[in-house]
């Protein structure tokens, strides 16, 4: 006849336990308390003849020619998709590459606004000297070195 | 004798280019990707088109694939179980917005049983319990429904699922015990328990 024992294990620990879901010093404990407690012992049975049950939920096997067809769908979907793949590969790394780009401007602001800076400053030169605009616009060189100045 | 090619192995021939590669994957996976699918959505013409964009999911985001951070295994029944919870979250949409129809009940065809456990008398009252079984796990929140399918049907441990869903180990205990729970509370109402 086995003992009455005062702490009993919860239903989730026991299910655990036949799971082997536990740590194993935790595993050998319920173990060597379920010698002596019945109460234990019946849970942890229900639970395993519960899983058991469970486990017996088999789902109905598809016909080998569905598998054939679909495998056939599948195989043309991928050709398609890796004949397109090189436009589409050129469209992916530009965004990948834009939104490493964000990552770091929301990471790092400061270092972010002076490369801003020295970008736009660079194209204003760029463009004032290209496009001779100090003839059209007489004080557009002057607006320039002021930015100039102050970046 | 030919050794059989790695996950990564194959991985890495589809990124290539090579569509052996994507088959033998294919063949690899259908059946567990199918199962997972299956049970969730728990209707076999929709289980059938979601494997099917779940393999297709799979090579378009193969590159996303961090071989570090999860089992390729790990990393495809997690697409398969999300994919699965869309597409029965939308078939759920549907019904409930349509007036229930007799030929419903076609969405569940009967439910095979292992042979392991058919007895002349234990058979038709395993049935039920499944059948409860089944309607139980219809209902059960999303990560119950997740965990408790990834852990009876797929062997995954619990703690690759923690890792799966980002989550701490002691949510998926939980998860995995409430739904274990209903299910055990279900079942016994259907006079399915011994």
């Amino acid at each position: 006849m086995k003992r009455p024992v005062s702490r009993h294990y919860t239903e989730e620990e026991l299910l655990m336990h036949y799971l082997h879901e536990e740590s194993p010093e935790i595993g050998v404990e319920i173990s060597n308390h379920m010698l002596e407690c019945d109460e234990c012992t019946a849970v942890f049975m229900e639970y395993g003849d519960l899983v058991e049950t469970i486990q017996a939920w088999a789902v109905p096997p598809l016909p080998q020619e569905v598998w054939q067809s679909q495998k056939a769908v599948l195989a043309a979907q991928y050709r398609a998709d890796l004949a397109a793949g090189g436009r589409k590969g050129i469209i992916s790394s530009l965004q990948k590459s834009l939104l490493t780009a964000w990552n770091y401007a929301l990471e790092n602001p400061l270092p972010t606004l002076a490369y801003i800076a020295v970008a736009v400053a660079f194209a204003l030169e760029r463009t004032i000297s290209t496009f001779r605009l100090d003839r059209i616009l007489p004080g557009a060189s002057e607006v320039y070195e002021i930015l100039r100045q102050v970046l | 004798m030919v050794s059989p090619q790695s996950d990564e192995d194959l991985v890495l021939k589809t990124l290539g280019g090579e569509e052996e590669a994507f088959s033998l994957l294919y063949d690899r996976y259908r059946q567990r990707i199918h199962s997972t699918v299956y049970r969730i959505i728990q209707d076999a013409a929709e289980a059938q088109d979601a494997t099917q964009e779940v393999f297709i999911k799979l090579y378009r985001s193969l590159c996303d694939w961090n071989p570090q951070k999860a089992k390729f295994s790990t990393w495809l029944y997690r697409m398969a179980a999300n994919h699965a919870i869309d597409c029965w979250r939308s078939r759920r949409r549907r019904r409930e917005s349509q007036p229930a129809e007799v030929g419903d009940r076609e969405a569940f065809p009967e439910q095979p049983i292992s042979d392991a456990i058919l007895t002349p008398f234990g058979a038709l009252e395993k049935k039920e319990s499944i059948e409860q079984i089944r309607r139980c796990v219809d209902d059960l929140p999303e990560l119950q429904k997740k965990v408790f399918l990834l852990r009876y049907f797929q062997d995954m441990k619990l703690e690759e699922i923690a890792e799966m869903e980002d989550c701490s180990l002691g949510t998926v205990k939980t998860s995995l015990f409430r739904a274990t729970h209903s299910v055990r509370r279900a079942v016994r109402r259907g006079g399915g328990s011994r």
